[in-house]
């Protein structure tokens, strides 16, 4: 006979069994963050991202389509739609000006922060960096040109119509290009009216307006000489592609992978641990090796090949200048109509 | 022996306005087709990228178009999103023109124009008003609230094609069927829809072509792991711009192509092209 104990014994255990699932689900957290797409994106979901989940037993919703600061922007503070935000540098201070992002991420939320290198956390950054590339001059190495040692290379009237850059509104390493112009053309990174005009001496340059557009230009020959990160060039090693890259004797343009959380995120403990697990060595390598990115972590040991092109010594990194992305984005309205004048056409 | 009568030709004189006429009109179509042969060639190029003139031909990037899931999934979702378009807006477009054109509704000219506004309004900033009225709402960012953002652009033009096939309406043969005895259900379903049908399918075509190719409206409503065609070419083409976006472009094209050519075997092109 079937008592009543069994028979709600036996109720309680199938109503558990039901439920589980939902339960389960109901404890699992959710992580919302931006991440790049292309090989680093194969990389994150990959490997990065299911090792993340299984370690902290959380899922990661990992949206790789842009606008990513608009969707930001238009959802609200108090439940944003981004736990972490990863961005390039700009993209970052303007979300930290509109109170979007955290001002910084200390080694106290992120341990791996106290070891890397100080320009990954420096006064130029909100967040921090993960990674980094260096932005200088990309080449053919067909076209009987020598290596270019200067910024001022790219002037070189050979070049007309040859030299490639950037659509300045809309991209960061045509921005950078402008400051850099003023730098080595004028009193410093922010004497716009000399890089005004050393960017009307340029004149013809082909722009584009798509970071990995360059590359294309280079390989295809359209352009000989034009302004690129490292990573852009340094990804076809090995595959006999006649291109190379070069760091001009002024100084290379950083080009930050910047992390930032979101003040508003619910899940804050696990923004800080993504922040964390994305900064240690193991993760640096994997990805600092898979897309050719100077890691922002000083304890990285990158294979060889890696480490003689990379920004991996303290020397090294002595190279990098970072631009004062607040001073740039106050301005860039007016830059953005002077420089399109400068160039309309 | 008669001699054989001198050989007539027929020699038409030179009409050089029909000349002219013939010529603009190639000209006009080497202008419409252009793009997609130079789309084509791109596709079929065996470069990493995108380059001409062509070193070669191969099907590289049509293999790594289907062999991506990113690609595939998408593809496969933009469909999905297309196909359920389209039933909606013939459905809501298809009543909204019968309630405009037979309704004697009040502010009947206001209440088209009403209507027709998502055209007027820039797509990007109905996908951001949608974007923003979800969240508040709390709703997300679900599937068919991108389906509903779809039909709210498209059902304008099947609106449009349907109140231009009701203006020429003789309603004379719906008053004889309901003189003969029919139900107003049954003149609707028996008499009015089916001469109605070629303006609603055409804006049909015209609802599944717009949400298919749907892109400032589904920037800010897809969700990770959900993402339409053209907003995962536009990550795409960011990182990577070789001929797999070629390659997805042709794709498209041969799709839309193919929903065209299933309607017109199903209700009849001549029907459209009358319109």
């Amino acid at each position: 006979m079937i008592s009543r104990r069994t028979v709600l014994g036996t109720g309680a255990l199938a109503a558990a069994t039901l439920a589980a699932p939902s339960i389960l689900h109901a404890q699992t957290k959710t992580l919302k963050i931006t991440t790049w797409g292309g090989k680093w994106g194969d990389i994150m979901k990959a490997t990065v991202l299911p090792a993340f989940e299984k370690e902290f037993k959380c899922t990661v919703s990992a949206d790789q389509a842009f606008p990513y600061v608009p969707k930001l922007q238009a959802s609200p503070k108090n439940d944003p739609l981004y736990d972490v935000l990863h961005t390039n540098s700009n993209e970052q201070w303007n979300c930290f000006t509109e109170g979007l992002v955290m001002d910084k991420i200390t080694p106290k939320e992120a341990p791996n922060v106290a070891d890397v290198y100080p320009w990954a956390a420096s006064d130029k950054i909100v967040g921090v960096a993960i990674f980094t590339s260096a932005i200088g001059l990309g080449f053919r190495t067909d076209k009987g040109l020598t290596k270019p040692t200067s910024w001022k290379d790219l002037a070189d009237p050979k070049l007309a119509g040859a030299r490639g850059s950037y659509i300045i509104p809309v991209n960061s390493l045509g921005q950078c290009h402008l400051m850099m112009l003023g730098k080595i053309y004028g009193k410093g990174l922010q004497d716009l009216d000399a890089a005004y005009k050393a960017l009307e001496q340029l004149k013809p340059i082909k722009l584009v307006d798509f970071t990995g557009q360059m590359e294309k230009m280079l390989l295809s020959g359209e352009v000989s000489m034009g302004v690129i990160h490292d990573s852009g060039v340094y990804r076809y090693d090995g595959q006999n592609q006649p291109v190379d890259f070069a760091s001009p004797s002024e100084g290379v343009m950083a080009l930050e992978q910047v992390l930032n959380v979101t003040p508003g995120s619910k899940v804050k403990e696990l923004a800080f641990a993504y922040v964390d697990y994305m900064l240690r060595p193991d993760t640096q390598k994997l990805l600092a090796e898979g897309v050719w990115y100077s890691p922002a972590n000083k304890k990285v040991k990158l294979d060889a090949k890696y480490d003689e092109k990379l920004l991996t010594t303290e020397a090294k990194v002595a190279t990098l200048i970072q631009p004062d992305w607040k001073w740039y984005n106050a301005r860039k309205e007016d830059i953005d109509a002077r420089v399109t004048k400068i160039l309309k056409g | 022996m008669s001699a054989p009568l001198p050989t007539i030709r027929n020699k038409q004189p030179f009409d050089a306005g029909r000349a002219t006429y013939l010529t603009l009109n190639g000209l006009l179509l080497a202008f419409l087709l252009a793009p997609i042969a130079i789309v084509l060639v791109f596709a079929l190029n065996p470069t990493p990228y995108i380059s001409f003139p062509p070193v070669g031909v191969s099907l590289r990037w049509f293999e790594k178009f289907f062999r991506t899931p990113e690609f595939t999934n998408a593809l496969f979702l933009s469909l999905w999103v297309a196909g359920c378009v389209l039933v909606l807006s013939i459905v809501i477009g298809g009543a909204c023109a019968l309630a405009l054109a037979r309704g004697n509704l009040p502010g009947r000219s206001f209440l088209t124009a009403f209507f027709m506004s998502p055209l007027m309004l820039p797509a990007i900033l109905t996908g951001l008003a949608l974007f923003q009225s979800y969240l508040l709402a709390g709703i997300g960012r679900p599937v068919w609230g991108l389906i509903m953002a779809h039909t709210l652009v498209a059902v304008p033009y099947v609106i449009r094609t349907t109140l231009a096939v009701l203006h020429n309406f003789d309603r004379r043969i719906e008053e004889a069927a309901a003189v003969l005895g029919a139900s107003p259900t049954r003149v609707f379903f028996e008499v009015t829809l089916p001469l109605i049908r070629p303006g609603v399918f055409a804006g049909g075509v015209f609802a599944f072509i717009v949400s298919f190719d749907q892109f400032p409206v589904s920037l800010f409503l897809v969700v990770p792991k959900g993402e339409t065609l053209p907003v995962v070419l536009f990550n795409y083409m960011k990182f990577d711009l070789d001929g797999a976006i070629a390659a997805a472009s042709m794709v498209s094209i041969l799709l839309a192509l193919s929903v065209v050519l299933v309607l017109e075997r199903l209700i009849g092109l001549r029907a459209y092209v009358k319109l």
